[in-house]
């Protein structure tokens, strides 16, 4: 059985504005779904609407054609899991303490937990981190431990909000990497970000066209197309407000934005 | 950190052992009575009063990630007292079924009426963990102000009455109170200790505790219900003994560690030796003279916690 994430018509309203109108989506395990837009766009809405952690007010999210409001926190943790901006714990718990957390959902034995979340560990390289403190690691190696949480859940979607928004070029490069072996691992991605070119460290050659690309703007679809589509630099100049070149470099594309003014 | 238990938990059973020995000389016709009839019961007492309060401690700790929370921050304290108030105004000699005391009874039932309103602004669904904080202190104030009204009314040696209640003490109890008291007790202990694996969750964040399973909202007023269950049957009967239940788990904390697995339960047992000892204590500093606990509690918690916290800056 396929395992769907639809959202269909979200509306979410604060006072008069609208901050996420008539917003469509799906995903698959499998697919590739980048929700990108400038700030205050309503990419975390989205998110939140799409976890079940705010409810429409029109619309409705579905996972497996059953409404995310009528299922319980535990069946839509084993359905979506998801990867904050950052960690942010309140106590210096271990990174193992962190991981074997995300196995909630499951009814085990602490000892069954502990080691399904070392296994996860060693699935990002982070085994030698499980007895440190979480609060002592950079901020790359937190999310890290982080995606191994995420793996730990065992969804079969994952949501990633920003994930690379603290990390350094290096750091960033290497969580892409890890969401890219996420993807080809067969589970679906749902990767909300402001910055397009992130995604180029997630993929090989060739599958660009696999990237669904949806442009939000001011809480509406902006545009819906992919990641290999000649026309993507335009629709992302307009939802950010600037030009976008898309260039080639050593065979990835990526986009750089130009001020509008000096335009040709 | 298996060596650092095991000494912690020698230290708690030899404490709990040697206690009902220390204070004054017991004349050798009266060593039994005394014995078997005063500080064991008190030991008791203390056994069940220190741990349930600890733990309730180290789980609103955790339920509101603030180092501060403590029963009075959802308005417990304040709900007891100003029970405990209302029936000393009335008359406190009287007693409700089974000799159970009124000021009890009253202080318990204004302990949970508070606890109880916020447990129910903790059910509904946008509320943030600071609005509840917020609500215990708005019903602590209120509560608090009623009190000062009905003290207004009272005579002078009903507010003597109300003083000393207040201070935190360990009564003069007989078996019968303890009995009465611990079915409370076991069902808080318990049920809080069966949240521990939801509360580790919690520990990164409400929204993401819910994106991993936990059913944040049950959650919430599981622990606060709970907490607050114990929580009244110890003050209904002890009055609100300061500190014990903030101090006792920031000592855990420093010691054994952060783990809830590990925090949870070993504040029960802590909390529950500390308070046997603070009884003994305070049994030798004014020999024949009832002491209240709560201030030896402060007096002992409050140098200890602050050495830790110099010592080992988190």
């Amino acid at each position: 059985m396929t395992s769907l994430l639809e959202v269909s018509g979200a509306t979410v309203r604060k006072g008069e504005r609208a901050l996420l109108e008539d917003v469509s989506l799906r995903v698959a395990p499998g697919d590739f779904v980048a929700v990108v837009g400038p700030n205050g766009a309503g990419k975390t809405t989205l998110m939140r609407v799409a976890l079940g952690l705010q409810r429409p007010d029109a619309g409705r999210v579905t996972m497996n054609g059953r409404d995310v409001g009528a299922l319980s926190p535990r069946e839509r943790a084993a359905f979506l899991a998801w990867l904050p901006q950052r960690v942010q714990v309140s106590e210096p718990i271990t990174a193992l303490e962190h991981v074997a957390a995300a196995r909630y959902r499951f009814t085990e034995s602490h000892r069954r937990s502990e080691e399904a979340a070392l296994v996860a560990l060693a699935r990002v390289q982070a085994e030698a981190l499980a007895s440190r403190p979480i609060t002592e690691l950079s901020g790359g190696e937190q999310q890290r431990v982080a995606v191994a949480a995420l793996l730990a859940q065992e969804a079969p979607l994952v949501l990633l909000d920003e994930p690379a928004n603290f990390l350094d070029p290096a750091q960033q490069l290497e969580l892409y990497a890890l969401v890219g072996q996420m993807w080809r691992s067969g589970l679906g991605v749902l990767c909300i970000t402001h910055d397009i070119n992130v995604l180029a460290h997630a993929m090989r050659t060739g599958s660009e066209g696999r990237i669904r690309v949806l442009g939000l703007s001011k809480g509406r679809v902006a545009f819906e197309s992919h990641y290999d589509a000649p026309d993507l630099g335009e629709h992302l100049g307009r939802v950010f407000s600037v030009r976008m070149r898309a260039v080639e470099v050593e065979n990835r594309r990526v986009f750089v934005g130009m001020s509008l003014e000096r335009g040709e | 950190m298996r060596t650092r238990l095991g000494v912690m938990l020698a230290v708690c059973a030899l404490v709990v052992a040697v206690a009902p020995f220390i204070g004054p000389p017991m004349p050798p016709d009266a060593r039994d009575f005394i014995l078997w009839q005063l500080r064991i019961p008190r030991t008791l007492m203390a056994l069940v009063v220190g741990g349930t309060l600890s733990l309730v401690g180290a789980v609103y700790q955790s339920l509101f990630s603030n180092p501060l929370a403590a029963p009075s921050t959802i308005g417990t304290t304040a709900g007891a007292t100003l029970g405990a108030l209302v029936a000393i105004v009335l008359g406190a000699r009287a007693s409700l079924w089974g000799g159970l005391p009124l000021i009890t009874g009253a202080a318990f039932a204004g302990a949970l009426g508070v606890s109880l309103l916020v447990a129910a602004i903790a059910a509904g669904r946008n509320v943030r963990m600071n609005d509840l904080v917020l609500a215990g202190i708005a019903f602590s104030m209120a509560a608090g102000a009623i009190s000062t009204g009905v003290q207004f009314s009272a005579d002078s040696a009903e507010l003597l009455t109300a003083m000393r209640w207040t201070l935190g003490h360990l009564p003069q109890v007989g078996y019968q109170n303890i009995v009465m008291l611990l079915p409370i007790a076991v069902v808080s202990v318990v049920g809080l200790l069966s949240l521990t694996r939801a509360l580790e969750v919690f520990i990164s964040g409400e929204e993401h505790a819910e994106s991993q399973g936990v059913n944040v909202r049950v959650v919430r007023m599981a622990s606060i219900g709970l907490g607050a269950l114990g929580v009244a049957g110890c003050v209904a009967w002890c009055g609100p003994i300061a500190f014990v239940e903030l101090i006792v788990p920031h000592i855990v904390r420093r010691v054994l560690g952060v783990s809830r697995r590990v925090l949870l339960p070993c504040s029960v047992v802590v909390g529950a030796s500390f308070l046997v000892l603070c009884d003994a204590v305070a049994r030798i500093i004014f020999p024949g003279k009832e002491t209240p606990v709560g201030l030896v509690t402060a007096a002992l918690g409050t140098p200890l916690l602050i050495y830790l916290v110099a010592r080992k800056p988190s």
